[in-house]
C-alpha cells in the first residue's frame, strides 16, 4: 500500500511536469500579450524592449525552465494583466469556484445516485420514464444556452434570482470568502450550481440506473431476495455498493469536469471564480496565470484519480490481489 | 419499494425547498443606495500612468484629473490648471495652476506634483510617454504657474494632455511608486490617490471597485451619489439581464441588436451617440502577392487603387447600417468622424453602392473574372465586427471576388496583422486626440519606427505628399491653414483609396429608468454627472 | 471494434451465430419499444434530411454571393419590409434563411459529432482495454497519459489544435480545417472517459473465471480482449458513448461560444444557436428558436435511441 501511494505521487510529479510542458508549447498560439499591455500608440521598439523584459523572446523550453524554477519555489510569476503576484489572485479566487463546484457536485451526486436508483427500481414506471426522458432535455442544450435561459427566465423575467456574481461574500479565516452565510450568496449560488451540475447529475443518474440493472439481475441479488431480505436491504446493500466501481470512476471524472466546465458557467454567470480568471487570462494572453491554473487544476486531478484508485482498492477487493501480486 | 419511492420524492422536495428557501432570502433583500454599473472590461490597473487604454483612463477619469479636462460636448476645459496660454512664437504653454485643490489624502496640490507627474507619466516606464514626444522641458515657474516647453509649435497641445493626470509627489514617494511598473505592480496599481470628485475606497480587480464622493472636491458637485461600484460583466447578454433586472443601474455597451427593445421598456432607458471610432477596411499596399488566395498566387491586385476602388463602390454600408447596426451607425467617407476637429466638410461624400461600377473597375483592372482572397477580421474587438466581415464577404462576392474570411479574437488578430498575414483587414480607429492629424500620424503616414510614425499603417500605405504634410499640420497655428492642409490629406486618401472608411460606430449605453447621465463621445463615463432619481 | 452504438440498419456484420441470435432479438425489442421506433425514425429523418440538404433547402446559405443584407431579420413566413421575400423559418442577420441553415449546420453537426465520437471511442477502448490488462507500464503511461488530458480543458486542447492547425494547413483547405479541428478536439478530450471506465471494468473481468479459462485454453491476449472482455465492458461504454454523441455535437456549440467553433460563414447547429443567443433578448426569437429545438430533438432522440440500445444489447439482460 505504502509502495503504491509512493510510486503514484512520483508518477504524479512526472504528470504536473509533462503537463506544464505542453501548456508551455502552446501559449504562443494562443495569442501575444504585448498588445494588450501597450497602449495604441505604442512602437515596435516598444513591443521589442517589453518582450525581452518579459522573457517571452527566449524559447519555450527556458521559459519554461523559469516558471519551474519559480514554481517550486512558491512564485508563479506575476500576472501581465493585473500586476500583481499570480498565487495571490488564485486564492483570492479558489473560494469562489469551489463553492460553486462543492454545491453542484452535491447536487449533482446526491441527485445522481437517487434518481439512478430509483429509474432503476421502477424501470417501468412511468414516472421512472419521465425523470430519464426530462433529464435527457437539460443535457441536450450546451451548457452556456442553459445558464442564458436560466438567467431569462429567473432574474429578467421572473426577477427572483440575481442574474450575476456571488452576492454578498463573508471574509473566513485569513483568505477565504464565503457567500453560504448571507441571502444574497446562497441565491447567487442557484442559478449557477443547476447549470453546472445538471450535466454530471445526468450521467451520474444513468451510469447508475445502468449498472442497477445489470447488477439486480445478478443470482446473488436473486439468492438474496429469496432468502426474504428486505427490497431495501437487497437495493443498497448488495446491489448499489456493487455498482459503484464505474460509478465512482466516473463521480472521480465528473468531479474534474467541474472544474473544468465552471469555465463556461463562470463566463455566463459572471461568477468570480478560477474559472473566470482562466477565461481572461486566454483572453489578455495573461501567461503566468494560465500556467498557474493549468498546474492547480493537475493537481487537483492527479488527487482525484489518486483518491479514486484507492478506493478501488477499498471497494473491491480482488483489484488488492491484483496490485499486490503484479508489479 | 414504496419507502424507496417516498424517501426519493422528499429528496426532491428538500432540494426543491431549499432552493424556494434560499429565493425567498433573494427576494426580500434591500437593494443598497449604491450605484451600481457594469462595464466589459475592468480597467487593469489603478496607475493613470501604466496603460494607456481607455478603459483605464476612463475609469480613473473619476479619481485623478489633469490640468485640463474634456467637457460634456469634448471642449477643452479647465481643471487643474484655471487658465493657459502659448508662451512666445509657440515655443511651448505656461499654465496657471487652480490653488486651494486637496488630494484625496489631504495633502495640497502645486507646480511639485505636476512636475513629478510628468517626469512620472513620460519616463520610459510609462505607457503614456508618447503624449510628450513634443516637450522638452517642463519649468516650475512659481508653486501655482509651470511652463511646458515644446520642441516645436503645438497648437493642439493642452488638449492632447487631457487624460494625463496628476499624482501626488509626497504620496508616491511615500508608497514607494515614483514610476509606474505595468509588468510587477506597485502600490499605485491597487490604491489611488488623485483631485478627482471621487476617491477609490475599495479594489478588487476583476471583481469591483468602489468609489465615494471626495468630500473636499474643488468642484461644484452636480451628482448625488454616495457611493458607486463598478463591477465588471464580459458577456454581453449577462449584463443586459442585470440591467433589466435591477442588478445594475448602468451598462456599457448595450448590445446593438437589443437596443428597439430596450426602448420600448418603461424602467430601462438607451442611451445613444456617436462614438469616435470609425470602422474601416485595410490593405496590404506593399505585398507583392496575395496570400490567401487560391488561384492569383502571384500578383496582389490591391495594389492597383481601380480594386480598392471597387472594393469602395461594392460595400452596401447603408445596408449593413440598416441591418446589422439596427440604424445606430452613420456612414463615414475618411478616418475620422465629424464630430473630430479637422473634420474635412469638403469631403464628407462616402463612394455610391454601385456594384456595376465595381465590376467594371475590376474589369479594368484586370480581374474581370474576379479572384480570391483572405479576409482578417477580430471577432471581439468592435461593435458585431463579424457579421460585418460576413456582409462584407457576401457583398464582394455579388461583384466576384471572394474573400476567405477568418475572423479571431483580438489577441490573435494584432500579431496576424503585425507578422503580414492578410489580403484585406478590418480596423477600427478612435483618435485619442479627438484630432484628424492622430489617424494620419498613425495610419497614413508611411511607417518610420524611429520618428515614431505609421505605427499601425499596417499596409504600408505611403504617399510623400502626405508626409510632407504631417508636420506641418502638427505645428501650424492658424486654423484655416491647417483645416486646408488635413483637407488635402484626406482627398488624398480618398483618391488613392488607402483605406475603404465604413462607418462610425455607435455608442450605446443602458441605465435604469431613474438614472440621469451625460454620454460622452469618447466613451469615457464620468461618474460625476449621475443623477440617481 | 464493430459493437459501438449504430442506427440498427448498421448491425455488426460479423457472421457468427451471436449476431443472428442477436439480431432477432433486437428487432423483436425495436418492434415492442415505441419510444425506439419513434427516435429512430426522428434520427433518420433528420440524417437524411442533412445528407440530402443540397436538394432539400430553398436556398445555399454556404454561397455568400447569393445572400442580400437586406433580408436580414426577417421573421417567419412575413414578407420582408424592404425586399418583399418571404422565409418559412425567416431569416438570420445576414439574410440567411433559418430553415436552409439549419439544414446545412446539421450536416456538419452530424459530421463532427460522429466523427469524433467514432475517434474518442477507437482510442478511448483501445487504450482502455490495453491498460487494463496488460497492467504494468504500459497501463502506468496510458492513466498518467489519461491524466495529463485531463488536465486540459477541452476548449484549451481546442485553441492549442486550432492553433497549430491554423499554422500548418495550406490556405486552399482552411475552411475544411476547422471542421476537422472540432473532430480531433472534442474527440481527443472525450477519449479518456471511455478508457477509464473500460480499463476499470476490465481490471474486475480480467480477474474472473471465465477470462482466467479462456487464458488456459491458450487464447490469445487480442483475442481474449476481444471476444471475452470487450462485450462485458460494452454496457457502460454505451452509456458514455450515447451521451457523447449529443454531447460531441454540443461541445461543438460551446467551442463556437467562446470563438473556436465552426466558421460563421458555413456555421453548425451550434454556431447558430451561438449567433442566435444574441438576439434572445432583442426579439428576434427565431433565430435561436428553430436551430435551438432542432438540436434538441436530435440529441434527445439519439440518447432516447441510445438508452435502449443499450437495453436491448445487453447481453446480460437477455
Amino acid at each position: 500500500m505504502l509502495a503504491f501511494i509512493i510510486r503514484r505521487v512520483a508518477q504524479s510529479a512526472l504528470v504536473l511536469l509533462i503537463v506544464g510542458l505542453v501548456a508551455f508549447s502552446m501559449f504562443r498560439f494562443v495569442g501575444d500579450p504585448i498588445d494588450n499591455m501597450l497602449g495604441q500608440e505604442r512602437t515596435q521598439a516598444d513591443i521589442e524592449r517589453l518582450r525581452v523584459q518579459l522573457g517571452l523572446d527566449q524559447p519555450f523550453p527556458v521559459q519554461y525552465y523559469k516558471f519551474l524554477e519559480g514554481a517550486v519555489q512558491g512564485n508563479f510569476g506575476v500576472s501581465y494583466r493585473q500586476g500583481r503576484p499570480v498565487a495571490e489572485i488564485l486564492l483570492e479566487r479558489a473560494p469562489a469556484t469551489l463553492e460553486l463546484a462543492a454545491v453542484s457536485g452535491l447536487l449533482a451526486i446526491v441527485l445522481g445516485i437517487a434518481l439512478g436508483v430509483f429509474t432503476a427500481i421502477r424501470r417501468n414506471g412511468v414516472m421512472a420514464n419521465v425523470i430519464m426522458s426530462a433529464s435527457l432535455i437539460g443535457v441536450s442544450l450546451p451548457t452556456f444556452l442553459i445558464g442564458i435561459l436560466l438567467i431569462y427566465l429567473f432574474s429578467v423575467e421572473l426577477g427572483w434570482l440575481p442574474s450575476f456574481g456571488r452576492g454578498e461574500t463573508v471574509r473566513v479565516g485569513d483568505w477565504w470568502t464565503t457567500g453560504f452565510l448571507t441571502p444574497s450568496g446562497r441565491a447567487a449560488l442557484i442559478l449557477p450550481s443547476i447549470t453546472l451540475g445538471l450535466y454530471q447529475m445526468t450521467l451520474i443518474m444513468r451510469l447508475v440506473r445502468s449498472e442497477m440493472l445489470e447488477v439486480l439481475r445478478q443470482d446473488y441479488i436473486r439468492f438474496a431476495r429469496a432468502r426474504g431480505l428486505r427490497d431495501r436491504v437487497v437495493n443498497f446493500r448488495h446491489a448499489l455498493k456493487n455498482t459503484m466501481v464505474p460509478v465512482i470512476t466516473v463521480i472521480g471524472l465528473q468531479l474534474g469536469a467541474i472544474i473544468a466546465f465552471a469555465i463556461i458557467t463562470e463566463t455566463v454567470f459572471q461568477w468570480p471564480g478560477v474559472g473566470l480568471l482562466f477565461i481572461n487570462a486566454v483572453q489578455f494572453v495573461d501567461i503566468p496565470v494560465m500556467a498557474a491554473y493549468l498546474m492547480l487544476i493537475s493537481v487537483m486531478f492527479v488527487g482525484i484519480n489518486l483518491i479514486v484508485d484507492l478506493l478501488y482498492f477499498l471497494i473491491d477487493p480482488r483489484l488488492r490481489v491484483d496490485r499486490a501480486g503484479g508489479h | 419499494m414504496l419507502h424507496r419511492h417516498t424517501a426519493t420524492a422528499l429528496t426532491l422536495i428538500l432540494t426543491a425547498g431549499l432552493a424556494a428557501g434560499l429565493t425567498l432570502g433573494a427576494a426580500t433583500g434591500v437593494r443598497a443606495e449604491t450605484f451600481k454599473w457594469a462595464g466589459t472590461t475592468d480597467p487593469q490597473t489603478m496607475d493613470p500612468h501604466a496603460v494607456n487604454s481607455a478603459p483605464v483612463l476612463g475609469f480613473l477619469n473619476n479619481v485623478y484629473e489633469g490640468l485640463v479636462r474634456r467637457g460634456k460636448d469634448m471642449t477643452v476645459e479647465p481643471a487643474l490648471a484655471t487658465s493657459w496660454e502659448p508662451i512666445g512664437d509657440g515655443e511651448g504653454w505656461r499654465f496657471h495652476l487652480r490653488e486651494g485643490v486637496t488630494f484625496h489624502d489631504g495633502s495640497s496640490f502645486d507646480a511639485e506634483d505636476v512636475l513629478f507627474s510628468y517626469q512620472r507619466a513620460s519616463d520610459e516606464a510609462s505607457d503614456t510617454r508618447s503624449w510628450f514626444a513634443p516637450v522638452s522641458e517642463v519649468r516650475i515657474v512659481d508653486p501655482y504657474t509651470v511652463d511646458i516647453m515644446t520642441s516645436a509649435p503645438n497648437p493642439i497641445f493642452p488638449g492632447s494632455i487631457a487624460n494625463w493626470m496628476i499624482m501626488d509627489k509626497g504620496w508616491a514617494e511615500a508608497n514607494a511608486t515614483p514610476l509606474p511598473d505595468k509588468e510587477n505592480g506597485n502600490y499605485a496599481t491597487l490604491n489611488a490617490n488623485g483631485t478627482g470628485a471621487f476617491q477609490l475606497v475599495a479594489r478588487e480587480p476583476g471583481l469591483r471597485t468602489v468609489l465615494e464622493p471626495h468630500d473636499d472636491w474643488w468642484g461644484e458637485v452636480e451628482h448625488n451619489i454616495t457611493r458607486a461600484e463598478m463591477t465588471p460583466i464580459q458577456n454581453p447578454a449577462t449584463a443586459l439581464a442585470a440591467l433589466l433586472s435591477g442588478d445594475v443601474d448602468f451598462i456599457n455597451p448595450v448590445p446593438i441588436q437589443d437596443v428597439a427593445r430596450l426602448a420600448g421598456n418603461g424602467d430601462v432607458n438607451v442611451i445613444q451617440g456617436i462614438e469616435a471610432r470609425v470602422i474601416m477596411l485595410g490593405f496590404p499596399h506593399e505585398a507583392p502577392a496575395l496570400k490567401y488566395s487560391a488561384e492569383t498566387t502571384d500578383a496582389n491586385p490591391f495594389a492597383d487603387a481601380r480594386v480598392r476602388q471597387a472594393v469602395a463602390h461594392a460595400i452596401n454600408v447603408p445596408a449593413i447600417l440598416q441591418t446589422i447596426m439596427r440604424g445606430n451607425a452613420e456612414e463615414v467617407a475618411q478616418l475620422v468622424s465629424p464630430a473630430m476637429r479637422g473634420y474635412s466638410n469638403a469631403q464628407a461624400e462616402r463612394p455610391a453602392y454601385d456594384p456595376d461600377k465595381a465590376r467594371a473597375l475590376l474589369a479594368e483592372a484586370g480581374y474581370p473574372d474576379g479572384f480570391s482572397f483572405g479576409l482578417k477580421c477580430p471577432n471581439n474587438r468592435y461593435l458585431n465586427d463579424e457579421a460585418v466581415c460576413q456582409a462584407v464577404t457576401g457583398m464582394l462576392a455579388q461583384v466576384g471576388i471572394t474573400a476567405n474570411l477568418d475572423a479571431m479574437p483580438v489577441q490573435n488578430y494584432w500579431p496576424e496583422l503585425r507578422a503580414d498575414n492578410y489580403d484585406m483587414y478590418l480596423l477600427g480607429w478612435s483618435p485619442g486626440t479627438f484630432d484628424a492629424e492622430h489617424p494620419i500620424r498613425f495610419l497614413a503616414a508611411t511607417p518610420n519606427e524611429e520618428k515614431k510614425l505609421g505605427s499601425w499603417n499596417f499596409g504600408g500605405y505611403s504617399n510623400p505628399r502626405v508626409d510632407e504634410l504631417l508636420p506641418q499640420i502638427q505645428s501650424e497655428i492658424d486654423d484655416a491653414k491647417r483645416q486646408a492642409m488635413i483637407d488635402e490629406v484626406t482627398a488624398i486618401l480618398q483618391d488613392d483609396v488607402a483605406y475603404v472608411p465604413l462607418y462610425v460606430q455607435p455608442l450605446v449605453w443602458g441605465t435604469r429608468s431613474n438614472i440621469e447621465l451625460t454620454q460622452r463621445p469618447d466613451n469615457f463615463f464620468i461618474l460625476r454627472w449621475v443623477t440617481v432619481n | 471494434m464493430t459493437d459501438h452504438p449504430a442506427p440498427p440498419k448498421d448491425l455488426p456484420k460479423d457472421p457468427s451465430r451471436l449476431r443472428i441470435a442477436l439480431q432477432s432479438d433486437f428487432f423483436y425489442s425495436f418492434r415492442r419499444s415505441p419510444v425506439a421506433v419513434v427516435s429512430a425514425v426522428i434520427v433518420l429523418t433528420m440524417v437524411l434530411a442533412a445528407l440530402f440538404a443540397p436538394l432539400i433547402a430553398p436556398t445555399n446559405p454556404f454561397d455568400p454571393a447569393s445572400l442580400n443584407l437586406m433580408n436580414g431579420f426577417t421573421p417567419p413566413s412575413t414578407p420582408n419590409a424592404f425586399t418583399g421575400d418571404s422565409f418559412v423559418l425567416g431569416t438570420d442577420d445576414q439574410g440567411r434563411d433559418v430553415l436552409s441553415t439549419i439544414l446545412y449546420g446539421m450536416r456538419i453537426s452530424l459530421f463532427v459529432g460522429l466523427a469524433a465520437v467514432l475517434f474518442a471511442m477507437v482510442l478511448g477502448i483501445s487504450l482502455g482495454l490495453l491498460s487494463g490488462y496488460a497492467g504494468g507500464w504500459t497501463d502506468t503511461v496510458i492513466m498518467r497519459a489519461a491524466d495529463v488530458q485531463l488536465t486540459f480543458p477541452s476548449i484549451l486542447v481546442a485553441m492549442l489544435i486550432f492553433g497549430v492547425a491554423k499554422g500548418v494547413t495550406p490556405v486552399e483547405y482552411r475552411d475544411q480545417m476547422a471542421i476537422w479541428v472540432l473532430i480531433v478536439a472534442i474527440g481527443l478530450s472525450d477519449w479518456v472517459q471511455f478508457a477509464r471506465v473500460v480499463r476499470g471494468a476490465t481490471l474486475v473481468e480480467k480477474n474472473k473465471d471465465y477470462v482466467a479459462a479462456a487464458r488456459l485454453i491458450g487464447r490469445r491476449p487480442g483475442a481474449i480482449m476481444m471476444r471475452h472482455i470487450l462485450p462485458n465492458v460494452l454496457s457502460p461504454v454505451l452509456v458514455i458513448a450515447t451521451i457523447s454523441l449529443a454531447l460531441a455535437i454540443i461541445a461543438e456549440a460551446t467551442l463556437s461560444f467562446l470563438g473556436v467553433g465552426a466558421p460563421p460563414t458555413q456555421p453548425s447547429l451550434g454556431t447558430l444557436i451561438r449567433i442566435g443567443q444574441g438576439f434572445l433578448f432583442s426579439g428576434e426569437w427565431w433565430i435561436l428558436f428553430f436551430p435551438a429545438i432542432t438540436l434538441l430533438t436530435l440529441a434527445l432522440s439519439v440518447n432516447l435511441l441510445g438508452d435502449w440500445l443499450r437495453d436491448a444489447l445487453n447481453p446480460r439482460l437477455r
